[in-house]
């Protein structure tokens, strides 16, 4: 592996931060070079929330340019499609299916765009769109909050990423928190094998 | 965050990820340091709270301090009494303390003293974003700017020993992308706590009539000599030798970005990469302009490296080309950096073409963000802050003008509930609105969170007493600093050695300040709130009001811990669709969909302040 570049997208609130910390840690782990680049404060609050992961040797800046994501995830679909000029041609994107709408939506002139918007304008970038409804698996996992380690389930599943998912549910182990630690893990095991049935169905 | 243990227990040599703050606040127990200092600040708080959380068993002291100025006072005389002591802060926080910082420059210390100034390029979560390295410059005191959290971790204990070599106080730059990066952090030694001191009294060096301080200087000045000799030969400061055409000198976060762009852009260039940054080690500068034809300054903010650089250039390599951000504006003097703008500033420079095609990128991302509505941070559901200022909003309307402080409740100023007209540094809602009420002579509502109001408010409230200024502060009293963390402060009854404290109200103070009308009320009892602001507001002079009421994302955490139900809102029946809960109050937990209102389960923490407000009894507990 030369470099591996994810962007990781979310409300404040999602867990994006705990997501980027478990797979830098896991990343670690396996002996790579990391950096996870976080937003604290005033950018929280239920803002915007985006975190660039970085694996890799020669990885030195803690966020990379527009284009050069390898995968995106989008914990929600509106903060994926913000999050679209990383994205080349190459790029995969993983996109939780639920909805979470901005509170000025409601207040204000603005309105949320449909999901076939969403994914239409996703795929002006790349076509390498994979969608997982991550509040379900959540769900069945045995808490709704914890969509994003289904989602860095489903990432593992993508081969994209250097490390084993062994590795990211030891990270996960370490770091959710305890009471949390069960229905983590369990939701990485459920967004993992939703992906990889789902790979395995295209290429049947 | 990493569990602070690690910190303390993590075995020596291993690798750790860790936050650039958590790898200062490592370095502290490396470097030895006995007593830490501060006022919560993004992108600085995790420093100091990793800290707090360990200080018992690590055998230091630790304090929230009121403010930054006593932050640094109070740490300043423990490095005066020989004992090692480190001061994180936010950038602006160091305007607070510039009295101090600038004086003690004069005195010195002697124990180690560094104090951390943590800036925000691009205004993440400030006010403002001004390059502190000036800071450095300007008071004639060292600077570090590390480029990683590994790096954030040596230069503490490295830092200390400077400071105490020149018997000065050290300035340790970070930037929000050092602070809040993480990155593998390798541990070394530990170092045990000195925490005993002992004052040698030296009349001329420490008192600073004028007499003794026009010596200082000239010892201070002194002192600068010799660290400039420290630069020249700190490791911190590092020649990579590549071509002999292009050089690039830079620092900071800055340098990882021109790393790649150099990589991207496929030019062999040499880099100085700047670690010391005051003073500047100016003979290796020189050897390096000597040794290129031409130099690249890569830098966030203001032109700092540049400036001296050409000065340098000017007398040693006068025909060196030095680009940069001033005489050739490639980089810009505002936000911050990144390796596109790194990238796009370099192939300019050279006459090179970029790599990716950023201006496609643009163009077709242009088209998407049309659709893409605005995500700002907002006040939590069920935060007691919305209830102040639907109560403040529908009593003081429009026309009146509200001064606004640093905290939470700078969100106040979305809409529908649009409180904060004037926002300027903290503590600047009660000084404006002396300033205001005296010229208008219409209502000024002065807003002001529990923190903000002990770190830099009494002053300006005693000022407003004692010179008759009419207008209302309301002190909104959520008993905790929510925003950067929920740290302590003198209203919680808490230290940040985690033991418990007389507990300061915010409302003995006002009184104890002069003010005569003083009332303390829940703000979710919207109807009484009102009331009393309508009062306050007519009667003239200067006015208190405390609405006091906890942080709702601590509250909720209590509930929980006590196993206590939170039972969310539902609307009824009733409803008319008047929308007002949601356009007027606007709290998150209510939306609207197909043109009718809906509550969140997972957001309602139950307040029922909507059910209050709703004209038409239409929202009650839920089952």
């Amino acid at each position: 592996l030369s470099k591996c570049d994810v962007v990781l997208a979310g409300v404040g609130g999602q867990g994006v931060l705990l997501a980027a910390q478990i797979l830098g840690s896991a990343a670690l782990k396996e002996g790579f070079n990391v950096r996870v680049s976080e937003l604290h404060g005033m950018a929280q609050r239920g803002g915007a929330m985006v975190c660039h992961v970085r694996i890799g040797e020669n990885v030195h800046a803690p966020t990379f340019a527009e284009g050069m994501a390898d995968v995106i995830v989008g914990l929600e679909p509106l903060e994926a499609l913000r999050n679209i000029r990383f994205a080349s041609s190459q790029t995969l994107v993983l996109l939780s299916t639920e909805a979470i709408v901005p509170s000025i939506v409601s207040v204000g002139s603005f309105s949320y765009p449909s999901w076939e918007d969403i994914v239409k304008r996703i795929r002006s970038f790349t076509e390498h769109i994979v969608s997982v409804d991550a509040t379900d698996l959540a769900r069945k996992a045995g808490n709704v909050i914890t969509q994003n380690t289904v989602m860095l389930g489903a990432l593992a599943a993508t081969h994209r990423l250097p490390m084993r998912l062994e590795t990211i549910k030891s990270a996960t182990r370490e770091l959710a928190p305890p009471k949390y630690m069960d229905i983590n893990v369990r939701a990485l095991e459920l967004g993992y094998d939703a992906l990889e049935s789902l790979i395995s169905e295209r290429s049947e | 965050l990493t569990d602070p243990k690690v910190l303390l227990e993590g075995a020596v040599g291993k690798r750790f990820l860790l936050l650039g703050n958590e790898a200062i606040a490592r370095g502290a127990l490396e470097a030895g340091v006995g007593v830490v200092t501060t006022y919560p600040g993004t992108p600085s708080s995790e420093i100091a709270d990793s800290i707090s959380a360990i200080a018992q068993e690590a055998g230091l002291y630790m304090e929230y301090s009121t403010n930054e100025i006593v932050a640094l006072e109070t740490a300043a005389g423990a490095a005066l009494c020989g004992v090692r002591a480190l001061s994180p802060m936010k950038h602006v926080g160091l305007n607070v303390a510039a009295d101090a910082f600038m004086t003690l420059a004069y005195v010195g210390v002697r124990g180690g003293f560094t104090i951390v100034t943590a800036d925000d390029p691009n205004c993440y979560s400030s006010q403002n974003e001004q390059d502190n390295r000036l800071f450095a410059f300007f008071a004639n005191v060292p600077c570090f700017e590390p480029s990683s959290p590994q790096e954030a971790k040596e230069m503490v204990p490295y830092s200390m020993e400077v400071s105490e070599k020149l018997g000065l106080p050290c300035l340790l730059r970070t930037t929000t992308r050092v602070s809040h990066t993480r990155g593998p952090v390798v541990f070394g030694p530990l170092k045990r706590p000195k925490l005993k001191g002992e004052f040698v009294k030296d009349v001329k060096r420490f008192v600073m009539v004028p007499a003794h301080a026009r010596v200082q200087h000239k010892v201070l000045l002194e002192k600068m000599k010799t660290a400039k000799r420290i630069s020249e030969e700190s490791p911190f400061n590092k020649t990579f030798r590549g071509g002999s055409k292009v050089g690039i000198i830079s620092s900071s976060v800055a340098y990882n970005y021109a790393v790649e762009a150099t990589r991207l852009l496929n030019v062999d260039a040499g880099v100085l990469k700047l670690g010391m940054t005051f003073p500047i080690p100016e003979k290796k500068i020189a050897d390096f302009i000597k040794a290129h034809d031409l130099i690249v300054v890569v830098e966030e903010l203001e032109p700092y490296l540049e400036m001296q650089v050409k000065g340098i250039a000017k007398d040693r390599a006068p025909d060196t080309e030095i680009h940069g951000k001033t005489t050739t504006e490639h980089f810009p003097r505002f936000g911050e950096l990144s390796t596109r703008l790194v990238v796009e500033g370099l192939a300019e420079i050279l006459g090179k073409a970029v790599p990716v095609d950023f201006k496609g990128i643009d163009r077709k991302y242009a088209e998407v963000s049309e659709l893409i509505p605005p995500r700002p941070p907002i006040l939590c559901p069920g935060c007691p802050h919305r209830a102040s200022f639907y109560v403040i909003r529908t009593v003081a309307k429009n026309r009146a003008v509200y001064t606004s402080d640093i905290g939470c409740y700078a969100l106040g100023i979305q809409p529908p509930l649009k409180v904060g007209d004037v926002l300027i540094c903290m503590g600047a809602s009660v000084g404006t609105a002396c300033g205001i009420s005296k010229v208008i002579g219409k209502d000024v509502v002065a807003v002001v969170g529990d923190s903000t109001f002990f770190h830099a408010s009494i002053p300006a409230l005693i000022s407003a007493v004692y010179n008759n200024h009419g207008f209302t502060l309301v002190i909104l009293d959520n008993s905790t600093t929510a925003m950067t963390g929920f740290q302590p402060h003198p209203g919680t009854g808490k230290t940040g050695m985690r033991t418990p404290a007389k507990r300061l109200l915010v409302e003995d103070i006002a009184r104890a300040c002069g003010v005569e009308y003083v009332r303390v009320v829940d703000p979710l009892n919207i109807k009484e709130a009102m009331k009393i602001l309508r009062e306050a507001m007519k009667r003239g002079g200067t006015s208190v009001l405390v609405f006091r009421q906890p942080c709702a994302l601590l509250a909720l955490r209590e509930k929980r811990r006590k196993g206590e139900k939170i039972i969310p809102c539902k609307i009824t029946e009733e409803c008319t669709n008047c929308q007002v809960c949601v356009k007027a109050f606007g709290c998150p937990a209510l939306y609207i969909e197909d043109d009718r209102v809906f509550v969140n389960e997972v957001l309602c923490t139950g307040c029922m302040v909507c059910a209050i407000i709703c004209p038409y009894d239409a929202i009650e507990a839920g089952a």
